[in-house]
């Protein structure tokens, strides 16, 4: 009983998951059968070695890539069933993301860059949410800044406020601290797991980070693409 | 709404960051050079043909040896058309016992409706500009009168049975024609004064000339009415379709102008093509993200196309002010050579610079914008995750859609239109294998190259497929700016050819044969440069092949107007000069009873070689059969005829001779000297036509030259922004290899090596793909004679390679003078 009431309440479902890419040797499986069930206000760490398809996982949790066969269900909608305009308003009400390489666009300012997500939802208010939200991450003195004239750690500071500006229900983050030292990661780590706290966001985290896996209240093991 | 203005807010980022800087200035190019020319091109147009109506004093004449019924006039009433009406025939004055054969012409009040008469009543100096003719008992004459009958202005002078005064001396006459009554010394009179001198008889030789003006859709609806009434007799003249004078030059001049917008729109195309693409590839991650944030394929694309069109639409504003302001700064240049009354600027034209903007921007942006709307979200994570490129057929189709569409409103020929885009993308694909085959050979060569060498061939070999785009389109700009150049150069040569310096500007008929020595000795004499004596029999043509020509010709055609009335014909040994036989054989010296006839004649007769065609010459007939067909340039200024014989088949019949001679402005006087010693030869002065002819040709000498000028600025300026758009690869490249340790020199070697190989292939493609257009042009749309021209072989890649070499240069330059890591943080 107590699966069955998980699995309606879960945020996050997947049934039988698998990726499979041809390749000159044959295809190659970089997921199998992944079940996996994901509660509203958890967070999860995905770890594994390097190739055990911990990105792809979460590639296809978030809907950008399609998976070969399986499906994936959020908050109740098939994103399996759904073609790629489906998956991008699932996005757009959803989801937030953080990547390694902070994908900021380099011609917007750190303000234009935070208020993007918002102006595409249509939001009037855009540019008063992200101020607070940048002044909450600390940089309201850099908001007419361009990416290329910050730091990497405010660059990544730019992409927390971007992620957490639309108030997502979930949160995927890929390496968030890959690009950054210790010290600045730390930093962005904390702040992220304080803005997911204030805004009961659910969080998906690939890292290889023993220590930021820790921090996360379940950890999923990825080996040669399945769970272990 | 949201969409647009969320749109808005991206292209005022991006424009703030420098991301469209190439864009909009190919865009502000494109569409600067089609507004200027179209809108200058549009205005010589209708400016050249405010002076062919000037040279008809009227928009419309219609010529006929009788008056034209009531009913013409009151239609032309009712369509609110000027009219003026003018007489002229021939008659001779007598005058303090000196004989004088004039050509009287009696105009109406209102004469001349387009245009100007120049007159004076001592010398040149007093010259004024009047738009009537003489009031009712006066007399305006040549100057060439006076002297012939020693009178002076103010002396009473006899026309038949009317006594006129000489009032002033006519130094210009709008509507003067090459024919016998223009062209004997003039008497003007008033129409008033016509009936009175009584030497209009019935049965006179006299041509009436009714001339009309006024709006085009009336001029054209009353010509539609006409032409049906019209009979063998009389005929209408157009200045939009006969055009007296301009001949085939304003013709030419038009499509030059034509090819010109055409050449400046395909180049700009491909700077925008270029500018696009990088634009595009520049905006991969954007659009990743965008996709990530839930941003719909539609969306992304709908962002894109609304940040286009209005780029576009200020860019093509930007561009038609330019337009406007450039061409009203080339009639500026142009003033002293430009009749003083250009026509006004039209919207139409202006409109024109703006549509092609647009449809130019869209034509070449749009397939690289449709790569931005299927870029994967996943490229977030995984950025080398491409797009896949547009399907060569849209790109390729679309652009050529728009040259094939511009091609045709140039040409308004379907056919050769689409025979130019066939032909064009068969060199493409065949010169882009060609290319694609040399780079896979060259590959054989990278071992022996040394290191520069080396790199440079392996930046072209790396993304064989861009570079093959690359050289394609700087080819196309190369070939694009060959055309404009060539073509404007063998135009010229052309014309000048036709017109030289000393082109004969005197003819003299009827010089019997006994005269026939004396009178060459007597321009020898003077120094005077003639052409070649023709006899000249006069005879008509009744019959070809026992058929009697009226049940063949058919009504109005040329053919139908030579056989109602006596030819000229002559006889030589040898194939006049400036003439080219079309098909059949010249004679050999003995062969008599053969005939060579002109090309058009021939085929409005619709004779062919070895058709017998019969002549009534005086009270006889005679025949001849047809052995060849002249192709005859009937605008040199030399005498020219329809039928030439072979020597002997005339022999028998009364002739004289024709001829034609310069006579400088300095050496006029002769002229008197010269009718006074031979008083039966008759001397045609055409050398205020030729200079009015001439006039025009430097005219549009000056205009084609600015044309020009502006068709390689745009070319060099886009070729600059080309190699712009496909730097960011190599810039990178560049750092990274920086970062490696490769040395500032090195660097730069490599880069010019790869630009200047660049820059010489695609000048070797440039001069191959020139060849085959200039070629089909030549052959099919300007009728001139195509030569290979060794100099472009050499001049073109050399060329090339120079500037895309120094463009290249230019751009990496940075690569060179920056730290590679602010090179890397900034791509």
């Amino acid at each position: 009983m107590q699966t069955q009431a998980n699995q309606l309440n879960a945020i996050i479902q997947t049934e039988n998951l698998s990726k499979t890419v041809p390749t000159s040797e044959g295809p190659l499986h970089i997921l199998s059968s992944v079940e996996l069930i994901i509660n509203p206000g958890e967070s999860i760490a995905i770890i594994g070695a390097s190739g055990s398809g911990k990105s792809t996982l979460l590639s296809l949790l978030a809907g950008l890539d399609t998976p070969s066969t399986g499906s994936i269900m959020i908050k109740g909608h098939s994103l399996t069933e759904m073609n790629e305009d489906g998956r991008a308003d699932i996005r757009n009400q959803y989801i937030g993301f953080v990547f390694q390489s902070f994908q900021l666009l380099p011609g917007l300012t750190a303000l234009e860059n935070v208020m993007l997500p918002l102006e595409l939802a249509g939001d009037k208010l855009a540019k008063k949410s992200a101020r607070a939200l940048l002044d909450r991450v600390g940089l309201i003195k850099r908001l007419t800044h361009y990416p290329n004239q910050l730091s990497g750690g405010e660059q990544q500071r730019v992409a927390l406020a971007r992620a957490f500006v639309t108030e997502p229900t979930i949160l995927f983050a890929d390496e968030p601290t890959g690009n950054l030292d210790s010290n600045t990661g730390e930093h962005i780590i904390d702040l992220l797991f304080q803005l997911n706290q204030e805004q009961q966001t659910t969080l998906v985290l690939v890292t290889h980070d023993p220590a930021l896996a820790s921090r996360c209240g379940r950890t999923i093991k990825l080996e040669a693409g399945e769970i272990v | 709404m949201s969409r647009f203005n969320l749109a808005m807010r991206l292209l005022a980022r991006d424009g703030r960051s420098g991301e469209l800087t190439i864009l909009v200035l190919a865009l502000i190019i494109a569409v600067t050079s089609s507004t200027a020319i179209s809108l200058f091109g549009d205005r010589l147009q209708r400016t050249m043909t405010n002076q062919a109506a000037e040279f008809m004093a009227a928009d419309l004449v219609i010529t006929s040896p009788h008056k034209l019924p009531p009913i013409w006039h009151e239609k032309a009433r009712g369509l609110q058309l000027s009219e003026a009406k003018t007489a002229e025939f021939s008659s001779v004055l007598i005058e303090n016992d000196e004989l004088l054969l004039a050509g009287i012409k009696a105009v109406s009040t209102t004469y001349p409706l387009r245009g100007y008469i120049k007159i004076t009543d001592s010398d040149y100096q007093h010259e004024q500009t009047i738009h009537h003719g003489p009031t009712t008992g006066e007399a305006w004459v040549e100057k060439r009168v006076l002297s012939a009958l020693k009178l002076n202005v103010g002396d009473p002078l006899i026309v038949g049975e009317k006594q006129l005064k000489i009032s002033q001396i006519i130094t210009y006459e709008p509507d003067k024609r090459a024919d016998l009554y223009s062209l004997s010394p003039r008497v003007m009179i008033n129409q008033e004064d016509l009936l009175a001198t009584q030497v209009l008889q019935p049965g006179s030789h006299v041509h009436h000339f009714f001339q009309f003006s006024g709006d085009l859709n009336a001029l054209t609806q009353f010509k539609r009415w006409a032409k049906p009434l019209l009979n063998p007799s009389q005929r209408i003249m157009d200045v939009h379709e006969d055009r007296p004078q301009l001949g085939t030059a304003l013709d030419r001049a038009e499509r030059y102008l034509g090819l010109s917008s055409i050449v400046v729109i395909l180049i700009s195309g491909v700077a925008i093509a270029m500018a696009t693409r990088r634009y595009t590839e520049r905006h991969f991650n954007t659009s990743a993200m965008l996709r990530c944030l839930g941003c719909k394929q539609r969306e992304i694309l709908w962002l894109y196309l609304y940040q286009f069109l209005v780029l576009g639409t200020l860019a093509s504003l930007i561009g038609c002010l330019l337009g406007w302001v450039a061409q009203e700064y080339l009639f500026h240049l142009l003033r002293n050579l430009l009749p003083q009354h250009v026509a006004n600027p039209s919207l139409i034209a202006v409109m024109f610079g703006f549509i092609t903007g647009i449809v130019v921007l869209f034509g070449f942006a749009l397939p690289p914008i449709l790569r931005l709307k299927r870029v994967s979200p996943l490229r977030v994570l995984r950025r080398e995750l491409a797009p896949l490129p547009t399907s060569a057929w849209l790109v390729y189709g679309l652009a050529m859609s728009v040259i094939a569409v511009l091609i045709w409103r140039y040409t308004q020929d379907l056919k050769m239109t689409a025979t130019i885009i066939g032909v064009g993308f068969l060199l493409v694909v065949v010169l882009g294998g060609l290319i694609y085959a040399f780079f896979q050979l060259s590959r054989k060569l990278l071992p022996h190259l040394n290191l520069s060498w080396r790199f440079a061939l392996q930046g072209l070999l790396r993304n064989s497929r861009a570079s093959v785009s690359q050289i394609l389109a700087f080819s196309i700009t190369l070939v694009a700016m060959i055309l404009s150049f060539t073509v404007r150069t063998d135009l010229l040569d052309n014309w000048q050819q036709q017109l030289p310096e000393h082109a004969p500007n005197h003819f003299a008929l009827n010089i019997f044969p006994g005269q026939l020595e004396e009178f060459q000795q007597n321009l020898e004499q003077n120094q005077i440069t003639g052409s070649q004596f023709y006899p000249v029999v006069r005879g008509r043509l009744v019959k070809i092949n026992d058929v009697g020509v009226q049940q063949i010709v058919s009504k109005e055609s040329q053919g139908e107007r030579a056989t109602h009335r006596d030819l000229s014909l002559t006889w030589t040994n040898q194939i006049p000069e400036d003439t080219k036989l079309v098909a059949g054989k010249w004679w050999q010296p003995k062969e008599i009873g053969l005939v060579s006839i002109e090309q058009k004649l021939a085929e409005s007769l619709k004779v062919q070689l070895g058709d017998v065609l019969t002549f009534t010459i005086g009270s006889q007939q005679m025949q001849a059969t047809i052995t060849s067909i002249r192709k005859v340039q009937w605008d040199t200024m030399k005498p020219n005829f329809y039928m030439i014989f072979s020597p002997g088949t005339l022999d028998g019949y009364a002739h004289t001779f024709i001829t034609s001679f310069f006579l400088p402005d300095t050496q006029k006087t002769l002229l008197n000297t010269l009718v006074k010693s031979f008083p039966s030869i008759t001397v045609l002065e055409v050398d205020l036509i030729l200079k009015q002819f001439k006039t025009i040709l430097s005219q549009l000498t000056q205009a084609i030259n600015y044309l020009l000028y502006f068709a390689l600025l745009a070319g060099f300026t886009v070729l600059f922004a080309a190699v712009f758009s496909t730097l960011d690869a190599r810039i990178y490249d560049g750092a990274i290899m920086r970062t490696l340790g490769a040395n500032r020199k090195f660097l730069s070697t490599t880069h010019i090596l790869e630009f200047t190989l660049l820059g010489f292939i695609s000048g070797l493609i440039a001069v191959i793909i020139s060849e085959v257009i200039i070629f089909a042009l030549y052959t099919y749309v300007l009728k001139m004679d195509f030569q290979m021209n060794i100099e472009l072989w050499m001049v073109i890649p050399l060329t090339g390679a120079f500037f895309v070499g120094i463009s290249g240069f230019w751009g990496v330059r940075k690569v060179v003078r920056q730290s590679p890591n602010t090179v890397l943080r900034n791509i």
